[in-house]
């Protein structure tokens, strides 16, 4: 059984529904790209996949329980944990206390909250350096590699990207994919959110989704092959 | 289990080896004060000592403070756990209170009268009124924290009012228009001795907010004034920890309250009107939130101009401030905190977001032990987050 699976997924936005009944599973130990323009509904996904929105319709089963209503909290504890778009760091906190703050479904667990932090100073040595100071500092680069390390802390089962080349360089954004590829060697299902079909090459598998539907779902070689200028304009292109 | 490994392709694991350009360079060699160098924070530092310890008892010092003198600097100690108390609110939440006075008020009337009228030792009647300032804030807080920002103020305004009108005019609890005595306690009978014990009260203050800030509830805290949402998806109960912060400053405020209380000869209801909670949110912000020493010097800086006494010291006597003011523009010396006070704060919040605590962060470090640097402490902005409305 797949990790998640997420059947006739309808979300929206007070009376405009922005997914139309998304169906689909994450596999233990993959790494999955969620691709798609704008607007596509790939963020409203992953967030709904995270507790902040709740689905109109639809099921969402994660680790073979059903997630019905459950604050966002609830589903860090559980084992899912999301590193937003945009960062949303606390600037005015040091690296080190918003790592910490990452791990705070496991704050009375000193030794997770230890093993979790050494690795993600692994992962980005670059944070390691920069413990003290003000996450607002940082690079763009950085801020994204303390949004994703801020997210393991919890030591996930499923760790949830959203956009994590957004306003990067392709070389750091590419930098901050490697580890995304670290991560699930290391044994934590991954799932990114990407507009940049940069991601494919670090992804297991792609979904591609179109106005709020899921067009294509690839696997391993056929994403070298996938038409991507026809998922991405529509098949008239 | 290297980047490498996982990374499809050559071009790839080329990257992975990419070293991005690091601004950390080679640590600087610490800085070490010369001998000279630390005699002369030495100085400071006794200097310092010198007017908070030996000033008031009118040792070694050339000043004859009497009766009315001590008690405005134990109004000072006193108004240092408020400025601390209010810190704790808009320095870490963000939450403003328009109310603290009636906070301050609970404190001071409820030790009053337990010793006035049940007769119980000051020792236990502080801590009761403590923990009576700490329900009040619970409840307040659990009914009124579902608002944020302005309207949370909007609603601790009215909570002031109330108690100003209600509670406090209950006379067999305040003793009404009259107000009630409260005698110093045993030991601590003269001004002088009971200023001391105040102080060490501030300390205690200071060591409990130090330990609220390095603590994981500390961080919470911060992580939630900087963005509630993204803090709760942590798993942090952003209403469970504003709550906390409301009370404990709550609890501090209702413990100034109670030494406040012994500090006067009397008090009476009318000495916690609403221009009281101005004046502690000025000194507050004026201070510098979330700057220790900075709140603690605003806070004493506002208690010496109640009433204008500062200016009536020997130094701004002896240049004729006094003078200037009362006769040459005709501002009575007991106006001059409502018009210094909100100067102070446009000053603050336009050119000088972190207040006291910024301009004295230089000669703080440089009295740690550090560089002397002009730059340090420098606050950019006014943070957004200081009142979430």
């Amino acid at each position: 059984m797949a990790l998640l699976e997420v059947r006739d997924l309808v979300v929206g936005y007070d009376q405009y529904p922005v997914l139309h009944g998304v169906s689909f599973d994450v596999e233990q130990g993959e790494c999955c790209v969620l691709l798609g323009l704008n607007g596509a509904g790939k963020t409203t996904t992953v967030t709904t996949v995270a507790g902040m929105l709740q689905p109109q319709s639809g099921s969402i089963t994660f680790d073979g329980k059903e997630l019905r209503k459950g604050s966002p909290s609830q589903r860090v504890a559980g084992g899912i944990s999301l590193s937003p778009e945009g960062r949303r760091l606390f600037p005015r906190l040091t690296v080190s206390q918003n790592l910490k703050l990452g791990a705070w479904s496991r704050r009375r667990d000193s030794k997770t909250l230890k093993r979790q932090m050494d690795l993600v100073r692994d992962y980005f040595p670059r944070l390691a350096e920069r413990e003290n100071q003000l996450a607002g500092t940082l690079s763009g680069g950085e801020q994204q590699m303390l949004a994703v390390g801020r997210a393991m802390m919890s030591r996930p089962k499923l760790l949830l990207i959203d956009e994590a080349s957004l306003g990067l360089s392709p070389t750091v954004a590419r930098t901050v994919w490697e580890v995304t590829s670290r991560i699930k060697a290391d044994g934590t299902t991954v799932l990114m959110v990407e507009q940049n079909a940069g991601a494919l090459p670090f992804a297991d598998r792609a979904l591609i989704m179109e106005k709020g539907t899921l067009v294509y779902t690839g696997v391993g070689d056929e994403l070298r092959t996938v038409n991507l200028r026809e998922a991405y304009l529509g098949s008239g292109a | 289990m290297s980047a490498v490994q996982a990374s499809p392709g050559k071009e790839a694991s080329a990257e992975s080896t990419l070293v991005l350009p690091s601004v950390v360079g080679k640590p600087k060699s610490r800085f070490r004060p010369t001998t000279a160098g630390w005699f002369a924070r030495g100085l400071a530092w006794a200097a310092l000592a010198w007017f908070v310890f030996a000033v008031p008892g009118n040792f070694l010092s050339p000043f004859d403070l009497h009766g009315e003198d001590i008690g405005h600097l134990i109004t000072a100690a006193v108004f240092v756990i408020i400025g601390l108390s209010l810190n704790i609110l808009i320095g870490y939440t963000g939450t403003i209170s328009l109310g603290h006075q009636a906070f301050v008020g609970i404190g001071a009337f409820m030790a009053a009268y337990m010793e006035v009228d049940l007769g119980i030792d000051f020792w236990f009647a502080v801590p009761i009124a403590a923990i009576v300032g700490g329900v009040q804030a619970a409840v307040l807080g659990a009914i009124s924290l579902r608002l944020t920002g302005l309207y949370f103020a909007l609603v601790t305004f009215a909570y002031g009012v109330f108690t100003e009108e209600s509670i406090f005019g209950i006379i067999g609890f305040t003793g009404g228009d009259a107000g009630k005595a409260v005698t110093r306690p045993m030991g601590f009978q003269s001004p002088t001795a009971y200023y001391y014990l105040c102080l060490g009260f501030v300390v205690v203050v200071l060591w409990l907010d130090w330990r609220l800030t390095r603590t994981k509830g500390g961080r919470a805290l911060q992580a939630l004034r900087e963005n509630p949402r993204v803090a709760s998806s942590y798993g942090i109960n952003v209403k469970a920890y504003t709550l906390l912060a409301f009370v404990t400053s709550g609890v501090f405020a209702a413990v100034a309250g109670a030494l406040f209380a012994h500090g006067k000869d009397l008090i009476v209801p009318q000495n916690f009107g609403f221009e009281l909670a101005l004046s502690f949110i000025l000194m507050t912000v004026v201070g510098g939130l979330r700057n220790r020493a900075g709140v603690v010097i605003g806070s004493v800086f506002f208690a010496l101009m109640e009433g204008g006494w500062l200016f009536k010291t020997w130094l701004f006597d002896t240049v004729g401030v006094d003078w200037l003011l009362e006769d040459g523009i005709g501002l009575p010396l007991s106006f001059v905190p409502l018009v210094l006070g909100p100067i102070l704060l446009i000053l603050t919040l336009t050119t000088h977001p972190g207040g006291i605590g910024q301009q004295i962060a230089p000669i703080k470090e440089w009295m740690l032990g550090r560089k002397f640097d002009i730059h340090t402490g420098k606050v950019r902005d006014v943070e957004v987050t200081d009142v979430r409305a």
